[in-house]
């Protein structure tokens, strides 16, 4: 199958347009109206004691300067630290794990550690965290050891690296899976050629292995980012109401507070910033490393 | 010297490491499983000292797990049923056609990928409740729709991708009409990616907590939400035999996934591009 | 007076543009039936636009195309029962070799009574009797192309056109199927074009040869034609292997035999000098239409060129031998059939005798 004769154009199907109306009723009946109803919810006025705005609330701002306080820009900075830092690590071990496995593994065991994580990532997230949460929880076995290190499991840092570790255990798999094709594109012969021209093995990756993954890494980092700071169930659960995500606070404006104006100021922003994130690095980064 | 020293150093830290975080990203599932079957009542520590399947009997005769799974159950497989329906015909319309806004178009049907979910929930439920639509299972069954339709619709386009131009060009030259060629040719050569969407979809629909608990009411829950409150009120080794069950429903779906699609094209659709 | 055969396809002043780029330049050509024409040219020369406007995938901007008198303008591909065999032979994977076969009758509306003895009786023509059960994943290059060749005969299309039909397979499998294909195409009368960049295939499938470049048609005609008579320095050039002359007409003809003197200064007699303006002009011969010989004098007739040159390299080929030799003009080749091994070894001066008649003489243009 030639390449060409993959590229060639049809011509503009004459029937497209009645195939896309489902997709489209579906589309703005479910989600871009609903988006739409809730930036509108985010600027009307909040009554506290009642569920949500009343019918004919005053269009305000008061939902988005309130999220300008130190108490919320806090949550915020948290949620993106935390995020930042499972990223980075996530990306940190799973460089070496994907290289791993694309050029110390046979094919059968590449073929196996892929169906392992690949189990993993489809392993239900609540599954996941709770197997956490019993592994290295304040409840669980590991209880004495971390008492005996001086850990308390109950502790503010251990929490957020808890809540951490739930990131990464979705990031690593992911990510790894990610690099694996990435790496699988660089000719390793190009590694052998430094090698034979001087340069020490480590070197040799970090100036050509690394460079030449950049766009896979950056794409990885860009998916786990955005999954971080949109985590819902891992904070939840791991965090134990000390830490929460933005998706937590979100949630308790709307289920403690009923002051959905505010919740859904919230959601617009954390919407925002998961776009300029996704946009930033798309087009501005990406094409650094084109 | 410095050079091979380094070179050894990094190999033996990069093993290292390698070897951590598999032990990091195995031992909770094994803890989870072999606690599942403990057989005492309460949560100890490390070895349990008997096994007893207490847990899983415990589980099943929860009615309120029962209930939560047998919503899930449906919900999937309606809002899968639909989502391949709609996710097909878009991914096929929207492949034939070569205009100019085409990558927007596919960027907009893939937009609800970008959004939080619980921003997805809430903005469904406000609109929903304005609506005046306030059955819980409807509403359930709109924000699974919704999450689950991108995923359709990315396999299709993926699977679409693969096929050779030629194959629809012969079908053409040997008489078939053009909609004749879509289902000879087309349609049958699509199918394992079609099916992997589905099961993406699945997958993510049975998976899904902060939709469901936005849309959830008194009478109607999900499977997930009944465990995460479950988690919150009561941590015991109960939803460790939920987490088994799970467990096993996923290592199943792996399983015909594989068979039917084979894994290395499931990577390599690039279900996990951003 | 015997009747002329009928036209099964008129090309006609036919124009094709892609954006800014012209793929199909003012081509013109007719195919009569039973005829086997080549479009051969270098990739991009419009050969592959030619067939896909033939085909019904792409429609020319100006021009006209009919087939049996009949105008194709409008027509999609499925209108116009003209087959196809693609270049890696597009097998539909997921149905048998016989479904296969049988697609094109199914879809032409044959009936079903009489779709399974032609698919049987096709996969006999193609000497794959029993395979109806196979799928195209199972068979290797040689039978998949077999079983495309069946599908795209099986319903009598009016015009065959085959895209780089060898192009696919290795050189020894090549030679076997070229002769196969031929004798197929012959069996059943087809009307065929073929699309190539191959030379060795146009020439060895092909009655007539239509040379294309960057669009255009550069010259139709016989093999021989082609090959011995030459128009244009490209397709001297792409054709086969060249020696080439270049210099200006000297002096009165005499005894019939014109004079040209090389840029190097040897005057070589030609024949016709050819009617293009002004003196300069470009002499090619034919690797095989010199002979070498010992720098003595040999009996020269008046028409006779004889340059003495200097052997650098001897290529045995097996069944040629070729001679690299240096002479005033730069470096010339020659070509003998292998009888008795090499005559000739490095460094021997010997002596190159060539026929003005078997000079081509063509404007000197920077081709």
């Amino acid at each position: 199958m030639t390449r060409e004769s993959r590229k060639r154009p049809t011509q503009p199907g004459r029937g497209s347009l009645p195939l896309l109306l489902p997709a489209g009723a579906v589309f703005l009946g479910f989600f871009f109206l609903p988006m739409a109803g809730l930036f509108l919810e985010s600027f009307r006025l909040y009554v506290p004691g009642s569920i949500g705005s009343s019918a004919n609330a005053p269009l305000t701002f008061a939902n988005y300067v309130e999220l300008l306080t130190p108490a919320f820009a806090s949550f915020f900075f948290e949620t993106l630290r935390i995020s930042l830092l499972a990223s980075l690590a996530g990306l940190l071990f799973a460089f070496p794990l994907a290289y791993w496995m694309t050029r110390g593994l046979s094919a059968r065991w590449r073929a196996i550690a892929v169906g392992f994580f690949v189990t993993l990532m489809f392993l239900s997230v609540l599954v996941r965290t709770y197997a956490l949460e019993l592994t290295f929880g304040a409840a669980g076995p590991l209880r004495p050891l971390l008492l005996s290190l001086g850990i308390s499991p109950n502790g503010r840092g251990y929490i957020e690296t808890l809540v951490g570790a739930g990131l990464l255990h979705y990031i690593v798999p992911m990510a790894t899976l990610t690099l694996l094709g990435t790496i699988q594109n660089v000719d390793p012969r190009l590694v052998d050629a430094a090698q034979a021209l001087g340069a020490p093995a480590w070197k040799a990756h970090l100036t050509i292995t690394l460079p030449l993954c950049m766009r896979g890494l950056l794409a990885a980092f860009l998916f786990a980012f955005t999954f971080s700071i949109s985590a819902f169930v891992i904070p939840m659960i791991l965090g134990k109401g000390r830490v929460l995500f933005i998706s937590n606070l979100i949630y308790n404006r709307f289920s403690e507070i009923a002051d959905y104006p505010s919740g859904a100021a919230i959601s617009i922003v954390l919407f925002a910033v998961a776009l300029a994130i996704v946009y930033v690095m798309s087009h501005q980064v990406l094409k650094r490393w084109k | 010297m410095g050079g091979r020293l380094l070179d050894d150093g990094f190999r033996l830290l990069a093993l290292v490491m390698i070897g951590v975080i598999l032990c990091f990203l195995l031992t909770p599932i094994i803890v989870t499983a072999v606690m599942a079957f403990d057989a005492r009542a309460y949560l100890g520590p490390l070895p349990p000292p008997a096994l007893s399947l207490r847990w899983f009997a415990q589980f099943f005769s929860d009615d309120y797990f029962l209930r939560g799974l047998s919503t899930s159950v449906q919900l999937a497989v309606l809002s899968v049923t639909i989502s391949l329906c709609v996710g097909v015909t878009t991914a096929f319309a929207v492949e034939r056609a070569a205009f100019a806004g085409k990558e927007v178009l596919i960027s907009l049907f893939l937009s609800p990928l970008l959004v939080p979910p619980v921003v997805t929930g809430f903005a469904l439920l406000l609109f929903l409740s304005h609506l005046g639509l306030i059955n819980g299972f409807a509403r359930l069954l709109c924000g699974h729709i919704i999450i689950t339709v991108p995923y359709t619709i990315r396999a299709t386009l993926a699977g679409l991708a693969g096929i050779d131009r030629s194959l629809t060009e012969a079908a053409l030259i040997l008489g078939a009409t053009e909609r004749r060629a879509f289902w000879d040719v087309t349609l049958p050569l699509a199918r394992t990616s079609i099916v992997s969407g589905a099961i993406f979809a699945f997958a993510v629909s049975m998976d899904d907590v902060a939709v469901s608990i936005m849309l959830t009411d008194a009478n109607t829950f999900t499977l997930p939400v009944a465990l995460i409150s479950s988690m919150r009120a009561n941590f015991d080794l109960s939803i460790a035999a939920a987490s088994v069950m799970l467990m096993l429903v996923t290592l199943t779906l792996i399983v015909i996934l594989e068979k039917f699609v084979g894994l290395n094209r499931v990577i390599g659709q690039g279900v996990f591009r951003s | 007076m015997p009747p002329s055969p009928e036209t099964v396809i008129e090309f006609r002043n036919v124009n094709k543009r892609f954006g800014a780029t012209t793929a199909v330049d003012n081509v013109t050509f007719t195919v009569a039936a039973g005829e086997t024409i080549s479009l051969l040219g270098p990739s991009g020369c419009g050969k592959t636009t030619t067939l896909r406007l033939i085909s019904g995938f792409e429609n020319p901007d100006e021009g006209t195309i009919e087939i049996a008198r009949e105008s194709m303008v409008g027509k999609r591909p499925y209108e116009r029962n003209v087959g196809l065999l693609f270049q890696h032979y597009a097998l539909f994977p997921h149905m048998t070799v016989a479904e296969n076969v049988a697609y094109g009758l199914k879809h032409r509306h044959w009936p079903k009574a009489e779709i399974g003895d032609r698919v049987r009786e096709m996969l006999r023509l193609v000497q794959l009797q029993g395979f109806e059960g196979r799928r195209p994943g199972q068979m290797s290059g040689g039978q998949q192309q077999r079983v495309a060749l069946a599908r795209v005969l099986a319903t009598r299309p009016r015009l065959v056109l085959l895209d780089e039909p060898l192009s696919a397979l290795d050189a020894k499998l090549r030679e076997e199927l070229r002769l196969e294909l031929k004798q197929i195409l012959t069996a059943v009368g087809s009307t065929t074009i073929v699309v190539t960049h191959d030379q060795d295939e146009a020439m060895s499938l092909a009655d007539r040869i239509v040379i294309m470049n960057r669009g255009r048609i550069e010259q139709q005609g016989t093999p021989d034609e082609i090959y011995m008579a030459p128009r244009s320095a490209f397709v001297a050039a792409f054709i086969g292997r060249t020696n080439w002359f270049h210099g200006r007409l000297s002096g009165a003809p005499s005894e019939g035999y014109f004079r040209l003197t090389t840029d190097a200064g040897t005057t070589l007699a030609i024949r016709d000098p050819g009617a293009a303006g002004g003196e300069k002009r470009s002499i090619c011969i034919r690797p095989e239409r010199i002979a070498v010989t010992g720098t003595e004098a040999a009996a020269a007739r008046s028409g006779d060129n004889v340059l003495p040159g200097q052997v650098v390299d001897v290529v045995n080929m097996g069944a040629e031998l070729h001679y690299i030799i240096n002479a005033a003009d730069g470096r010339i080749m020659v070509v003998e059939p292998n009888r008795e091994g090499a005559r000739v070894r490095k460094g021997d001066g010997v002596a190159l005798q060539f026929r003005a008649e078997d000079c081509v003489v063509l404007p000197q243009d920077a081709a």
